[in-house]
Order: C-alpha cells, then sequence, then structure tokens
C-alpha cells in the first residue's frame, strides 16, 4: 500500500458565491508534519474545512483523496471515521453535554467498540495532566465557558483521545501564550508517530519552534506559492508575505 | 443538510389500556345532580358538600380563558367526572387488585418506592389505590395520606387550608375542580423535620372520556424540609379527557419544598391544572417540571413570596410534539422585603408542534430590594412548529433587580459540523445537543425520573449517552 | 370606557396589559382648525401634498381613534419621495390656544431607491391642554432607505395618541427615533410588515415619565422577508408616580429564513412609586432564525451612583448623568444639533 495518506488535487473551493481555493495540490504521507502558512484570507482554514467537507463550503472542482479514496462528498462523521481529525480555530460550546461523556461517546462512534469507563477516564486523566489541564473540567460541559486557552487544549485531548490517521490543527496556536503554545506543541509530540500525519494551519510560527517540520507551504489568495522546509518559515517570520503577493 | 427526524416519544408503556373495569362512573356532564352524586358517593362531610354546591355556582358564572390554547374541543357534557376503581386504599402492593398492580408495575412505582422514596402514593382514576409511607417517618408526626382520610382524621387541618391559597374564584376550572374534585395527597410535615428522601404520588387515569381531579395538599411548618414528586400518565383515546388538578404549597418560615413533576399525559388529554405555593420567612420553594404529554396544557405555577427573604426557583422544560400545543409557565409574585426567583426555562417544539412560555412576575411595593432573574429559551427543530415567548414584568418599586432574557432558534449547524468532525452522525449530533439542551432540568430530578425524563426525549433517537 | 391598542396576542386579563383603558371623553367629539404647522427643508425631490389618502391598518389603537383620523384629519399630507436626498424634511407641529387639537394624516411613500429623512415635532406651550391623535403611514419600496425622527413635547396636560404602520419592501432599511417625553397619556400603536427579502427596520425609542404621566408602547415587527432583521431598543425612566407599559412584539412568520429580531427594553427607575409593566414577546413559527429579547427594570446602581457622586456630582446630577448615558446610543440617532440640544435640555427639566 502507498505511503500517502491524504492529497488535495487541484482542489476549488467556494464559500458561499465567493471562490477561496483556486486550485489547492497538496500531498502528505504517512509520519510527516506539514504546516501551511499564509495571510488571513488566503484559504487556510477554507482548506482545512474542504478536507471535511463542511456543508458551508462547496468544493467546485477537484478531488480529495484520503488513503486511495475519493472523499469529496462523504458527510463530516464518515471522514472522521476513517480518521480525519480537526482541531477548530473556534471550537463550539455545547451545554449540558460533559467532556467526559462527549468524548466517550465520540471515542465509541469513531472506534466502533463500547468504552471501559474507568480505563477511559484514567486515560483522560492522564493526558489532562500532560497538557496542564484543569481535571475539574472533565466534568464540565463542553467549552461552555472555557477559556480561548482552555478551548484549544481541549482541542489537543480530543486529538489524542480519538488518536486518528490525519491530525488538522487549524490555528491551534491563535491567542496562546508562551507556555500554551509549548503545551500544544507537547501534545503535537506525544501524538506523532510514523503511522500518523499533522498539518499545521498557522499564520505565525512560534508553535514551530518546537516542533520538527517536514513541508511549509505558503498559500496566497487560494493557491499554494511555495513550499519549502523549516527555514521557509523563518524566512517569513522575518521577511513576511509580501514577497509572494501578487 | 437534509432534517433530522427526532423521532415522537415512544409511548408504548404509557399507553397499554386496562379494562375500563370501575365501581362506579358517574353519568357525564356538569350539573348540580352530578356533583351532590359525587359527594354522596365520597360520604363527605356536610361542609365539603356545601363547598362543592358553592363551587359549581363560581364555575356556572365564569367565563372560559379568552387566550391562551383553543379550548373549544372540551364539551363538558362528555366529560365523567368521577370514576371509582375497583378497590378500597390498600396500604400493601399485594392487597392491589391485579389488573391496576400491572399498570403501575408497569410504570415502575413499587420498585421506585424500594429503592430510593420515602413514601408512594398511587391514583387510579378517581380515588387513590395505595399508600405507604416510612415508619420512622410516621413516629416524627409526618401525615402522607390520600386527601378523603385526610379530611376524616384531620379535619381541623384540612379546613384551615383546603383551597384558600388558591381560592374557588381563580378562574373557571379551578371551580370545576372545587366541585367535582377527587383523590390526590395530603402531607403535613412538622417543624423542624427534614425528610431526606422524597415522597411521591403517581397519578393514572385510565378511563376514557372522563376527567381527574385531585387535590393535593402540602403543610411544611417552620424550618422543615421536604421533596414531593408527582407523576402523571395516561393511555390514549380517541375522545378528550380532562385533568384539573389543584395543588397548594403552605410552606412556612424557614422552610423548603422542592415540588417536581414529570407530565406525560397522553395527547388526548387537556390538562388545565393549578399550582400554587404560599412562602414564608426566609423560606424556599423550588419547582422542577418536565412537560412532554397532554394534547393541550395550561399550567403556570405560582409562588407567592409572602414573608421576608422568601425564595423560589422554577426550572422547566416543555417538549411539544405533532398536535399538542403546550401553554405553560410560571407566577412569582413578591409580596415582601428581599425576596427573590429565578426562572429557567426551556422548551422544544416539533413536528407541528406549539410551546408557549407564559408568565407574570410581579414585584409589589412592598417587595423594596428583591431580585428577579428570569432565562428562557426555545429551540425550534422544524419550520412548521411555533414557539412563543409571553412575558409579563410588573415591577412597582424601584429598589429591585429585574432581569428577562429569551432567545429563540434553531440548533446551530457550526455546532452540528463540530459534533461531525469527532465521527457522530447528523441525528446524533442534534439528539447530543438536544440531551444538553435539556441537562439542566434532568439534573435537577432524582435519578430514576431523569433516565424516565430522558428516556421520554431521546428513547427513539440512536444512542444514548452513559 | 375603551379598550385601546391591544396586543396582536392576549395573555391573562389579570396581568393588566393586554390593552388599556381610557374614557370616552379623552377623545373629543369635534375637532378644530390646526394651522400652526412649520415645514422645513422642502425640496423638489419630495413631494408634499396636503391630501387625504385612504387608511388601511393591520392593527391601529382602536377603531375610534382611527375612524376620527379617518373623518375628522385636520392635517393631511401625502408625501412622495422620488430620488435620494441627504436633507432632512422638518414638520414642527406647534400646538397653542387656538392650535390645540391635531389630528393629522400622515402618508409617506418611498419611491423604489429613493432616500430621505423626516423628522416630525409635537410640541406645546407648557400647560396648554393639548389632543393629538395622528396616523403615520409608511410605504417604503425596494431599496429604499428612511429616517424619521419623532419628537413629542407635549405639555403634561395633553392626551397624545400616535398610530405608525409601516411596509417595508425587498431590501428597504427603515429606521425610527422615537423620543415621548410629553403627554399625561401617551399611547402609541407601532406596527412594521417587514415584508421583502433582506429588508431592515431599527426602532429605538427614549422615553421619561413624571408626575402620573401614562406611557403605552405597542410595538409590533412582523417578519416576513427571508434575511430580514428587526431591532428594538428602548430606554427609559420613570419618576414620581408616572406608568409605562411596554409591549413588544417580534414574530417571525413562516418562510423568513435566515431573519434576525432583537428587543431589548430598560426602565431606570427613580422612585419608588413609579411602575414598569413589560410584555416583550417572542413569537415564532419558522425554524431557521435567532430571535432576542431582553428586559430589565431597577434603580440606577448604588455603585455606579457612588462613583459619579465621588467625583463631586450630587444626586440629581448624577442620576441625570446616568439616564443620559444610557439614552447617548439613540440620542446619537439625531444628527440635527439644534434638536439633539432642545432633547437635551428636556432631560435636564425632566428629571430636575
Amino acid at each position: 500500500m502507498s505511503n500517502t495518506l491524504i492529497e488535495l488535487k487541484d482542489l476549488h473551493v467556494n464559500a458561499g458565491e465567493k471562490e477561496i481555493l483556486k486550485g489547492i495540490n497538496l500531498k502528505i504521507n504517512k509520519g510527516e508534519i506539514h504546516v501551511i502558512m499564509g495571510p488571513n484570507g488566503s484559504g487556510k482554514t477554507t482548506t482545512a474545512n474542504a478536507i471535511l467537507n463542511n456543508p458551508e463550503y462547496t468544493k467546485t472542482a477537484g478531488q480529495v483523496i484520503y488513503e486511495g479514496e475519493n472523499i469529496n462528498d462523504l458527510k463530516p462523521d464518515e471522514i472522521a471515521r476513517k480518521g480525519v481529525f480537526m482541531s477548530f480555530q473556534l471550537p463550539e460550546e455545547i451545554p449540558g453535554i460533559s467532556v467526559t461523556n462527549f468524548l466517550k461517546y465520540a471515542k465509541n462512534k469513531i472506534t466502533g467498540e463500547p468504552v471501559k469507563i474507568f480505563q477511559f477516564k484514567d486515560e483522560l486523566k492522564k493526558y489532562m495532566e500532560e497538557l496542564n489541564m484543569n481535571p475539574k473540567n472533565m466534568d464540565r460541559s463542553l467549552n461552555v465557558g472555557f477559556s480561548g486557552g482552555e478551548k484549544k487544549k481541549n482541542e489537543i485531548l480530543q486529538m489524542l483521545v480519538l488518536n486518528p490517521k490525519l491530525a488538522i490543527l487549524d490555528e491551534t496556536d491563535s491567542g496562546l501564550d508562551v507556555d500554551a503554545i509549548r503545551t500544544v506543541s507537547k501534545g503535537i509530540e506525544m501524538f506523532k508517530n510514523e503511522n500518523n500525519a499533522v498539518l499545521i494551519i498557522t499564520h505565525n510560527n512560534k508553535i514551530l519552534h518546537n516542533l520538527k517540520v517536514d513541508y511549509v507551504h505558503v498559500l496566497v489568495d487560494g493557491k499554494v506559492v511555495t513550499t519549502g522546509t523549516q527555514e521557509l518559515a523563518t524566512e517569513i517570520e522575518n521577511n513576511g508575505y509580501s514577497k509572494y503577493k501578487k | 443538510m437534509a432534517k433530522t427526524q427526532v423521532e415522537e416519544i415512544n409511548r408504548n408503556v404509557y399507553d397499554i389500556v386496562d379494562k375500563d373495569n370501575y365501581d362506579f362512573k358517574i353519568e357525564k356532564g356538569i350539573t348540580k345532580e352530578i356533583v351532590e352524586e359525587i359527594s354522596k358517593q365520597k360520604n363527605d362531610p356536610e361542609w365539603m358538600r356545601e363547598f362543592r354546591l358553592k363551587a359549581l355556582e363560581v364555575y356556572n358564572k365564569l367565563e372560559m380563558p379568552t387566550w391562551g390554547p383553543d379550548l373549544s374541543e372540551l364539551n363538558m357534557d362528555e366529560i365523567a367526572t368521577y370514576v371509582r376503581p375497583k378497590t378500597k386504599l390498600n396500604n400493601s402492593w399485594d392487597d392491589v387488585p391485579e389488573d391496576i398492580k400491572n399498570t403501575f408495575d408497569r410504570l415502575g412505582i413499587p420498585e421506585a418506592e424500594k429503592k430510593s422514596l420515602a413514601g408512594v402514593g398511587a391514583q387510579y382514576d378517581s380515588e387513590v389505590v395505595y399508600h405507604s409511607m416510612k415508619e420512622d417517618l410516621k413516629k416524627q408526626g409526618v401525615i402522607y395520606t390520600d386527601m378523603e382520610t385526610a379530611i376524616r382524621e384531620y379535619p381541623d387541618l384540612v379546613k384551615q387550608y383546603f383551597m384558600k391559597c388558591v381560592p374557588v374564584n381563580d378562574h373557571k376550572f379551578v371551580a370545576l375542580h372545587g366541585a367535582v374534585w377527587s383523590g390526590g395527597s395530603f402531607v403535613y410535615v412538622p417543624k423542624n423535620v427534614k425528610l431526606d428522601f422524597p415522597l411521591q404520588s403517581y397519578f393514572r387515569l385510565n378511563s376514557p372520556e372522563s376527567g381527574q381531579f385531585e387535590h393535593t395538599l402540602i403543610i411544611v411548618e417552620e424550618g422543615a424540609s421536604l421533596h414531593f414528586i408527582e407523576g402523571c400518565s395516561a393511555p390514549k383515546y380517541s375522545k378528550i379527557n380532562l385533568h384539573a388538578g389543584c395543588v397548594e404549597l403552605i410552606v412556612k418560615d424557614n422552610a423548603y419544598l422542592r415540588y417536581s413533576t414529570i407530565e406525560n399525559w397522553s395527547k388526548n388529554m387537556m390538562n388545565l391544572n393549578t399550582k400554587k405555593a404560599m412562602i414564608g420567612k426566609n423560606a424556599q420553594v423550588d419547582w422542577v417540571t418536565g412537560s412532554f404529554g397532554s394534547k393541550i396544557s395550561m399550567l403556570y405555577p405560582l409562588s407567592q413570596l409572602n414573608g421576608e427573604g422568601a425564595k423560589t426557583e422554577y426550572t422547566g422544560i416543555s417538549f411539544a410534539g405533532e398536535g399538542q400545543n403546550l401553554d405553560t409557565g410560571f407566577k412569582a409574585i413578591h409580596n415582601a422585603p428581599n425576596t427573590s426567583s429565578v426562572v429557567n426555562a426551556k422548551s422544544i417544539s416539533k413536528n407541528g408542534g406549539k410551546c408557549t412560555y407564559r408568565s407574570l412576575i410581579k414585584i409589589s411595593p412592598k417587595a423594596k430590594g428583591s431580585k428577579s432573574s428570569v432565562s428562557c429559551e426555545s429551540l425550534m427543530l422544524d419550520d412548521i412548529s411555533v414557539s412563543d415567548t409571553i412575558p409579563v414584568n410588573d415591577i412597582q418599586t424601584d429598589e429591585v433587580e429585574f432581569s428577562h432574557e429569551a432567545k429563540i432558534g434553531k440548533i446551530s449547524d457550526k455546532t452540528i459540523f463540530y459534533l461531525m468532525s469527532r465521527g457522530l452522525s447528523e441525528e446524533d449530533a442534534k439528539a447530543m445537543i438536544v440531551r444538553g439542551f435539556a441537562y439542566p432540568i434532568s439534573k435537577e430530578l432524582p435519578v430514576e425520573y431523569a433516565v424516565e425524563m430522558n428516556n421520554l426525549i431521546n428513547l427513539e433517537l440512536e444512542g444514548t449517552i452513559g | 370606557m375603551l379598550s385601546i391598542n391591544e396586543t396582536p396576542v392576549r395573555t391573562s386579563k389579570s396581568f393588566n396589559i393586554n390593552n388599556i383603558n381610557i374614557n370616552e371623553d379623552e377623545i373629543p367629539d369635534k375637532t378644530y382648525e390646526f394651522n400652526n404647522v412649520e415645514i422645513i427643508g422642502e425640496s423638489s425631490k419630495i413631494k408634499i401634498d396636503k391630501i387625504q389618502t385612504p387608511i388601511d391598518l393591520k392593527y391601529g389603537l382602536g377603531e375610534e381613534l382611527t375612524n376620527q383620523v379617518k373623518t375628522k384629519s385636520n392635517q393631511n399630507y401625502q408625501i412622495i419621495v422620488d430620488s435620494k436626498t441627504n436633507k432632512e424634511v422638518t414638520f414642527n407641529f406647534n400646538f397653542d390656544k387656538e392650535n390645540a387639537s391635531l389630528v393629522e394624516n400622515i402618508d409617506i411613500t418611498a419611491n423604489e431607491g429613493t432616500s430621505a429623512s423626516f423628522i416630525f415635532k409635537y410640541e406645546s406651550s407648557k400647560s396648554l391642554k393639548a389632543y393629538h391623535n395622528g396616523i403615520i403611514k409608511l410605504n417604503a419600496k425596494e431599496n429604499s432607505k428612511i429616517n424619521i425622527i419623532i419628537i413629542n413635547l407635549l405639555s403634561d396636560e395633553s392626551n397624545n395618541f400616535l398610530t405608525i404602520d409601516n411596509t417595508i419592501e425587498k431590501q428597504a432599511n427603515v429606521e425610527y427615533t422615537i423620543v415621548d417625553f410629553g403627554g399625561k397619556k401617551t399611547i402609541t400603536n407601532y406596527y412594521s410588515n417587514v415584508k421583502g427579502d433582506l429588508s431592515e427596520n431599527n426602532l429605538n425609542t427614549i422615553y421619561l415619565g413624571k408626575d402620573n404621566q401614562v406611557i403605552d408602547l405597542n410595538y409590533i415587527a412582523e417578519l416576513y422577508g427571508k434575511k430580514s432583521n428587526v431591532n428594538i431598543e428602548v430606554q427609559g425612566a420613570l419618576k414620581d408616580k408616572a406608568k409605562k407599559n411596554f409591549k413588544g412584539t417580534i414574530d417571525f412568520k413562516t418562510g423568513a429564513k435566515k431573519a434576525k429580531g432583537e428587543e431589548n427594553e430598560n426602565c431606570m427607575l427613580l422612585s419608588d412609586t413609579a411602575k414598569s409593566l413589560a410584555l416583550p414577546m417572542l413569537l415564532c413559527s419558522e425554524e431557521d432564525v435567532e430571535g432576542a429579547h431582553s428586559s430589565s427594570a431597577g434603580k440606577i446602581g448604588e455603585k455606579e451612583l457612588f462613583y459619579i457622586m465621588s467625583r463631586g456630582f450630587e444626586l440629581k446630577e448624577a442620576q441625570k448623568l446616568m439616564v443620559r448615558a444610557n439614552f447617548n446610543k439613540i440620542l446619537e440617532n439625531i444628527k440635527n444639533e439644534d434638536l439633539k440640544n432642545l432633547v437635551l435640555k428636556n432631560i435636564d427639566l425632566i428629571l430636575n
């Protein structure tokens, strides 16, 4: 079997009437960490949402191939059950459903197996400690009243628990302080192995300081304008995107 | 996205019809002769007979409500107001006739008693068929019995309070209740006695084209504390049934009462119920209500805050499906300084159902330093249903903090996408959000009832949360 | 007794808010002439004719008051907006001994793509027993933009009845700012048929009540248009024995997909005998909408008052400052500086 996990082929995506992605090509192999950088409005978040087929976006051309299968028209939950995870920029608040119950339920949906509650809680507690999360959050309603940082850490917690093959982190670092960014990086390191992959979407590269990244793609106006390695991120940190804008 | 089918509540357990196997059923309609006959059948003392006849006069004078749901389908000439089951009041399950026992078994009543209740009462049609309470409570002077026994054994107490809290001229169906009431529970908790476990009364209306008019009178003396639960259900018939109960709660200084209701009447029921609490100094009454059944409901419990520092909270949810019009809400009258009321009302409308939140918060000139905060949330699950919020806020003095907030809308697409990205199907996602929406109410109920309520909400939904 | 200004949906009679009762004799049988009208800012872009137009209302204050305008009006204006104009047209209705009773019918049609602003000011000498019963009917056609400011500075002896009825077509935008300071009784019925897709209606009201003034506001917005938008904001303060009834209805009709409606009402109570009665209704028969309302009442916060007083303001001044702060956002809608100063001066006078 090929080592390719996911491939975007000439992907065009609209948000409403407006074309956001104008032909994206991207290939991610197992064991790799990719980064998409780009100025505001370049289509970074759209890329993430298009992979998970968020109904707010429409694919007008191109393909999303995941493990050799075209997943263009699968429903978000079907894609999630195949092993794609997305960390949201603005995680939704769900009153009345605790973090524990939610994750237990989601884990059961993803694995299709019953979840052993005590073992599960222990696992959860372990991850929460690693992520410097308050264990009391386990029993709080999902994301309700969480601070920005708590919400982002909770996304990383979900990633660790659900253990996907492809984790897409959409601006998980934005709005976080240095310590929180380090914690998120730690979470990614804990998650990462040779059989899975990570796609990090960011517009600053603080999060990259603590991670070893394989590829950096620069997205401008709905297209990948250049691809490089970690040095490219450093260059952008110093000089900005102006060089790549038309 | 395709519309989710959030299924109708599976009512099988509730809909099993017993044979209409009564001992006595009064002829249909409401006349002086009928009221006299009921009084005779029930062996009323003279004062009660007179009370009934007076109430009937008031009933005949009062007009039907000029607001709220359309009650034109209710024809009192088609309702039998008194149906006596073929049994006496029993103190042991073994003595309850087999068919009635089976009904309550199916509803899980005796099990609940064993597990977590301090006492149980069960009413079948117009009469209470079973009553029991833990021995140690009897020794502490707690009274828990049916209203008829109470009239015989504690006439002074009953006379002092019976329909004083809710006067018969309050509205037409209270007057009707006064004329034909039968059954219900009487509870007396002496000073400083605190019950650790709840008392529960369950009301079952089996007889077709009939009415249930139980009267519940609860007196919680100074410093005492009680949790009372009522449950109600009926099988579905094609013709209209009527429920016009009356609940009177007297909660004295420093006392506490929690009154929980799970209402699951069948969808041919007109539920025109009246509930009121008189709350003394530093006392508190909490209402927890889940309304799922009935064709039409009009029910607005009233907390009258009479003593300084009195408190009340109302936590309620209504779920209206096809053919249902649930007009519910709450009334709080602040009559003393530094009183407080908190309202948390939620509703879910689907399949053409209509939910209305109707309320009154009144802060009288005497109630300086009072606080009231109201929050209403309505969820619409499709575009053929209706959800209305009709709150009246009557603020008559300046030293108050009053706020009211309401929101209406559907489940956000963004939230659904978030949950689907975690592997939940769209149906699961919506069901989870609805359960979360109802959680603030279900968490206030004892476990068995929370489970029953969750069953009522999502018996038919795919998957359940652990 | 006449029952007027009924709410579109009834609730329990005992709540005393379904309608307001007035005596028959509060509506005079006979109306006299009214000639003291000043119109400022007339231009060729707006056609004003002094003719009576047919009156057809969905709600209105009640048959008696509506009929009075139909049959006994003493001022009639048919106004047609034909193009875009930035300049506002002001109607000053000045009440005095000779002109004490005004029954007017104003009919505004804003043609497609036009825009205009109007100010209607009703002002009387201090102790005059004035009578006002008016109907303002507005038809805002596609893409039109109409801004209306209504200033009520009638004396405390006056009866003030006003009916507003709007039809708002596709992408039209209608904005009202109402200042209700005067009148022994001020009774307003406001209705908007928010009909067109993407149409918008904003209604901002400030009121002040003193002595035995009664203010009865019945605001109704029915949303039919997709992505239509309604915003009702009401800020007021009551002192002495003044009483206010606020009845606000936002009604989402089936088909009004993605419509939004918000209603916010706040009443500052400046005495322990002032009374605030409110019924903020949200009616909804469409799933895909966002509706919200909030209503609050109470004294001005002790902390805020203390803070302001600690800066050297005496209690009355501090109260005024707080009331003005709450009114500020709405006052900003009044761009005409003279008019704004007049309103500010009146706030000052009333709260003294």
